[in-house]
């Protein structure tokens, strides 16, 4: 059972890159580089679980001595905050885009904006 | 020393900062960004100098931790430079961009800013998140910085940018994040030590971190998006994604490569060696100016990760390599972009308006130079080591490969070039220039040229005087604008004192060094002497023209095979820029740079192959070549032969010699055709004595014979003189390399009595027909016609020069001739033998034409007054005849020591004389007598004529009963225009322009293969997207099997 959230990162990748490659609306694109995005968060965090680990919290439940078997990873945990953020901050420049994008075309479709090519 | 970190806190404490300052003052905001940039570059240069003076590389525990508890920046040698690369580049951008960032406010200087600052936390940190965390800063700021002008294009391409970019950046997390899994620490170091690919997991971290900066170096086919950015993004910015961004990712995949193994070395080199030719492909059918630099940079990119996934092989050259090719293209970039920016105008044919201002031709031209690897820039060295080390380690598929991507980087890059020089302009443009744009550029042009001495100082054996040529060159520049007589005075001036300098000791020592140096220096200063007919400043002239003879003086003093590609290259480069000053001359030009271009790249990989069996770069070593010796001897002397323009080479010849300036032509043709005879002398003397090196040298025998055959019959159907007179030197060096390639004392005779007659009779007609052509206004010789009595200088000089051609006694040519008969007797090479002796008989027929339509016949009305030729271009042509009449009355002046010096390698069957009699074993000849003889019967012939003429009737121009010809009508019923056309009928087909034809076919090829090619960039993001995903699969497969 370990593996699930792994699996289904995993999953959630795939089908945020599916997404990105197979609607040719931006703000679908946008959102399947969200959910791609959201994906790897989950993969990050599963890979830090330890079987039967609690929360990396040092207190009475979870003494210094036995930490390292007792408790999950924290540094990917500390690692995924930072990489929300960042990927907060492309899809807000990415949904910036896509406003000025349609400003000019008065459209949201990939295929009308091939002015630059070979 | 301050901290490295400080780097970091100047640049984020800067843009924060600048939050807080009114929004009116951008311009006091864009002025404290430049002072934190400046700041910045202190702070690494300053690491710079002190790392380079010895000190250790320091590392910084930010949280005062060592890793993996807390992130370390590490300041070494590399990073050091690197970081002060991207600081100059940053600090000199946000210059050039001053106006650009003012205007768009304090949200666009801060991006600005922190784009500098997390470039240089990339080439910094040591940890893997950090590096993740930063390329995704850069990369938002990137796309930021690319929306600076707003228009649909640029808004395009930053969204393509950010949905490929945001996958790879994904990709790459994914990797760091497994390779911590396996490892448990996100020290790059830790990483690398943990041995990631014993793991099977571990091997998929190793994927995923290294194809995700290999992506991020824009390989081919994976890169349409970077494209994009390259052509839409404001130059300003582009400059900075092409040398900054791209220095600092190039460095990531470098810092990352020791968590991978050799295979991966492998694949990141094909990867790159395949991005290399195909961006370079593509960037044939280019029209944009900024599209192309964008595949030119990728393509650069490609050739870097080329060479770092050759590090394995490359062992202790690498770091140079690397660097210097790095850097050539660091600087040459940042400043084409800038350049483009300046100009405004993004069609290549419309970057002729660049002419207006001449400074930034210059450096559009160093720049282009340097990104191709021409001397003295740093990248020739770097590629000249890449080569080597290439061959040493028999990697030839990637030797070929590298040379072919750069021979198509020259094709556009060159052509681009000659478009600025010669492309027709529309007048009413002009461009405006600002300081703060000017500066930019013009620091990075003068940067590529310090670079190139410093790089100089590293190559083995090289001598750094060659740089005073330089320099004299460049001080020749600076005083582009004093009246051309000064300049001239003092070029001729610069090539006699090295005359003086070099022929006393050449003299005793090596008489075939020395006979070199008179044709090419001594040649040099009498048609300079010519140049003081032309009035004006003649902007740009002698810059070239000293550059192409400080070349040939180089190849002469070479003792390395590295100087001597060096003073080709400088030759090649100087005479490129001879032969495009021709009115005409731009396609001319281009094609003599492209044949130049691949004989240069056939002689380095020749040097290459050659070091790697002897471990020797001294010329002399070429003579203990053993195995490949049919390679080597094949390349080099197909090398030569661009030079020389031997059949199937020559087509750039004609055209870049007749449309040529009037006194340029002499120089491209009398001297510097005899670099390739000089090249093939030296080939020859090295490697001819191996029979395997005799079966090249009879082919190249018969193509010798079939040169001159051709070039003969092609001339005598000409009707431009100076054509005429193109397609003749064509020819007579196929003599010199039939001659050279007899491989016998007589031949090697031969070839050097032609080469001095050809220098002699080739100057003399050249400048006599240019000085003509000066005159009269046409190169045709149906328009000209009787010009014997205005012009009786010019014709005694033609005369006497198509006496010499033609090897009728008494002059030198008869002595050529005669060498040339004994020397096939002697080889028994009859069947090439006959072939040649042929086309000399063809040789009479273009001469009359030659000498008759321009002087004798019809005076055609409009030349009725025109005067003799200049007294300057006369100087020159009668000093040259009286060098003339000297070797033929005395030839046992050179003779004798040459024969001496040629006994060195064919002792026998040479010429034994007796004071100025020659006997050879199938007769005897002496100049003096045949002079004597021949002037004895040439007085007695003439006083005879004199005598009868007192009752000859005179006859008017217009009694045309007399004259043979109609005057006044069209040119078609002129005796001499096409008076060959018999002969045309019946041997036509052999000057037809086959060869011609087969080279336009190949490029025709070329182009069409880029064109289908290139659109693999269909402009559709979408797509775009899937070829980086096709690419990580692709890289998956190539692992897993």
């Amino acid at each position: 059972m370990e593996y699930v959230s792994l699996t289904i990162g995993f999953i959630v990748i795939i089908a945020g890159l599916w997404a990105i490659m197979t609607n040719r609306n931006i703000l679908r694109m946008i959102i399947g580089f969200s959910i791609f995005d959201t994906g790897l968060h989950i993969v990050i965090v599963s890979l830090a679980y330890v079987k039967g680990g609690t929360a990396p919290i040092l207190d009475s439940a979870v003494g210094i001595n036995e930490a390292i078997d007792k408790i999950v990873d924290p540094v990917p945990q500390a690692l995924v905050l930072t990489a929300i953020v960042i990927g907060l901050g492309v899809t807000a420049l990415m949904l910036a885009y896509a406003m000025k994008l349609h400003k000019e075309k008065k459209s949201l479709d990939i295929m009308s904006f091939r002015d630059l090519k070979w | 020393m301050i901290s490295p970190i400080h780097i970091i806190s100047i640049g984020l404490g800067t843009a924060f900062a600048l939050g807080f300052l009114n929004k009116k003052s951008n311009g006091l905001a864009v002025s404290l960004m430049l002072v934190a940039i400046a700041l910045m570059a202190a702070v690494s240069s300053s690491w710079f100098i002190k790392l380079y003076q010895g000190a250790e590389a320091i590392e910084v525990y930010t949280a005062g931790f060592k890793p993996p508890y807390s992130i370390n920046l590490r300041m070494g040698l590399n990073e050091a430079l690197l970081s002060s690369l991207i600081n100059l580049a940053g600090f000199l951008g946000g210059l050039y961009m001053f106006k650009n960032l003012k205007n768009t406010g304090k949200h666009a200087i801060m991006v600005f800013l922190v784009f500098v600052m997390g470039l240089n936390v990339i080439i910094l940190t040591r940890d893997a998140f950090n590096l993740f965390v930063f390329m995704e800063v850069v990369s938002i700021a990137t796309a930021g910085l690319i929306i600076l002008i707003q228009d649909g294009k640029s808004i395009q391409a930053g969204f393509k940018y950010m949905i490929a970019t945001g996958i790879i950046a994904g990709i790459f997390l994914l990797g760091i994040i497994f390779a911590y899994y396996f490892s448990g620490s996100l020290n790059i170091d830790d990483i690398s030590n943990s041995n990631l690919l014993a793991f099977k997991g571990g091997s998929v971290a190793v994927l995923m971190i290294i194809v995700s900066v290999v992506l991020e170096l824009k390989p081919f086919p994976a890169n349409g998006w970077a494209l994009d950015v390259y052509e839409a993004s404001d130059p300003g910015i582009a400059a900075l994604i092409s040398a900054a961004s791209a220095t600092a990712m190039y460095f990531v995949l470098f810092k990352l490569m020791p968590i991978a193994d050799l295979q991966w070395y492998k694949i990141i080199s094909t990867a790159g060696l395949i991005t290399f030719v195909g961006s370079n492909l593509f960037g044939l059918k280019q029209t944009g100016a900024r599209r192309l630099l964008g595949y030119s940079s990728i393509g650069q990119l490609g050739l870097l990760m080329t060479i770092l996934g050759l590090k394995p092989f490359l062992g202790d050259k690498f770091e140079y390599i690397a660097i210097t090719i790095l850097i050539s293209h660091y600087l040459a970039k940042a400043g084409l972009f800038w350049i483009a920016g300046l100009l405004k105008k993004d069609k290549l044919k419309d970057w002729a308006l660049l002419r207006k201002k001449p400074l930034f031709l210059v450096l559009f031209g160093t720049f282009v130079f340097s990104l191709i690897g021409f001397p003295p820039f740093p990248s020739f060295f770097g590629k000249w080591e890449l080569i080597m080390s290439l061959s040493q380690q028999g990697l030839y598929f990637t030797l070929a490969m590298i040379l072919t991507g750069s021979f198509l980087e020259g094709i556009y890059l060159f052509r681009w070039l000659g478009y600025a020089i010669k492309m027709e302009s529309n007048e009413s443009w002009t461009f405006k220039l600002e300081w703060n744009k000017v500066i930019p550029p013009v620091l990075f042009g003068i940067l590529v040229y310090l670079a190139g001495y410093y790089s100089s100082t590293f190559a083995e054996n090289f001598n750094g005087l060659y740089f005073i040529a330089l320099a004299f060159i460049l001080i020749i520049y600076l005083l582009d604008f004093l009246p051309a007589a000064v300049k001239n005075i003092l070029s001729i001036l610069s090539l006699a004192l090295v005359s003086w300098y070099m022929l006393p000791g050449l003299y005793s020592e090596d008489m075939l060094r020395f006979i070199f140096t008179l044709i090419f220096l001594v040649g040099g200063i009498l048609t300079f002497i010519a140049g003081f007919a032309y009035k004006g400043k003649r902007e740009g002239f002698y810059p070239v023209a000293l550059l192409m003879y400080a070349g040939l003086a180089i190849i002469i003093r070479a003792s390395t095979t590295l100087e001597f590609f060096f003073g080709w290259e400088l030759m090649t480069a100087g005479s490129y820029f001879l032969i495009i000053r021709g009115k005409k001359s731009m396609a001319h030009g281009l094609s003599y740079m492209l044949f130049s271009m691949a004989g240069a790249y056939a002689i380095l990989a020749a040097f290459g192959l050659s070091f790697a069996e002897t471990a020797s770069i001294q010329l002399s070593s070429l003579a203990a070549v053993g195995g490949n010796i049919t390679v080597i001897f094949s390349l080099l002397a197909i090398g030569f032969m661009t030079k020389t323009a031997s059949l199937g080479l020559h087509i750039w010849l004609p055209g870049a010699h007749a449309e040529a300036e009037s006194d340029v032509s002499p120089m491209v043709s009398a001297i510097l055709l005899k670099a390739g005879v000089f090249g093939l002398m030296i080939l020859m003397i090295a490697m001819g004595n191996n029979p395997e090196a005799t079966r090249v040298a009879y082919v190249l025998g018969w193509l010798g014979a079939l040169t001159a055959l051709v070039g003969n019959l092609a001339a005598a159907f000409q009707e431009d003189a100076k054509r005429l007179l193109a397609y003749s030197s064509i020819s007579q060096l196929g003599y010199i390399l039939f001659a050279l390639a007899m491989m016998s004392h007589l031949g090697w005779m031969t070839a050097m009595v032609y080469s001095i007659n050809h220098f002699l009779y080739k100057s003399i007609l050249f400048l006599t027909i240019g000085a003509v052509v000066l005159k009269v206004g046409t190169h045709y010789m149906y328009k000209m016609g009787g010009l014997i009595k205005n012009m009786p200088l010019a014709f005694i000089a033609v005369l006497i020069g198509i006496i010499a051609l033609a090897g009728v006694p008494p002059l030198s040519g008869f002595a050529g001739k005669w060498l040339f008969y004994n020397a096939v007797i002697d080889k028994h090479w009859y069947f090439q033998g006959v072939i040649v002796f042929f086309s000399g008989i063809i040789a009479f027929l273009y001469l009359f034409k030659l000498i008759y339509s321009v002087f004798l016949g019809q005076l055609k009305d409009n030349l009725r007054h025109v005067k003799d030729i200049s007294i300057w271009f006369a100087i020159p042509i009668y000093i040259l005849i009286i060098g003339l009449m000297i070797f033929s009355a005395k030839p046992d002046l050179v003779l004798k020591p040459l024969g001496e010096m040629i006994s060195v390698w064919y002792p026998n069957a040479g010429l034994s004389w007796e004071g100025g009699l020659a006997t050879a074993p199938y007769g005897y000849w002496n100049g003096t007598g045949v002079m004597i003889t021949i002037g004895i019967m040439f007085m007695a012939l003439l006083g005879w004529l004199l005598l009868l003429s007192s009752k000859a009737v005179k006859v008017g121009q217009f009694n045309i009963v007399y004259s043979a010809e109609a005057p006044q009508r069209p040119e078609t019923t002129h005796v001499s225009y096409n008076i060959y056309a018999g002969y045309n009928k019946a041997l036509g087909w052999m000057v037809a322009p086959k060869i011609t034809e087969f080279w336009d076919t190949m490029s025709d090829w070329a182009h069409s293969l880029a064109e289908y090619g290139r659109r693999l960039y269909s402009g559709n993001g979408q797509v775009y997207t899937t070829y980086v995903l096709a690419y990580i699969i692709a890289f998956y497969l190539i692992m897993i099997f």
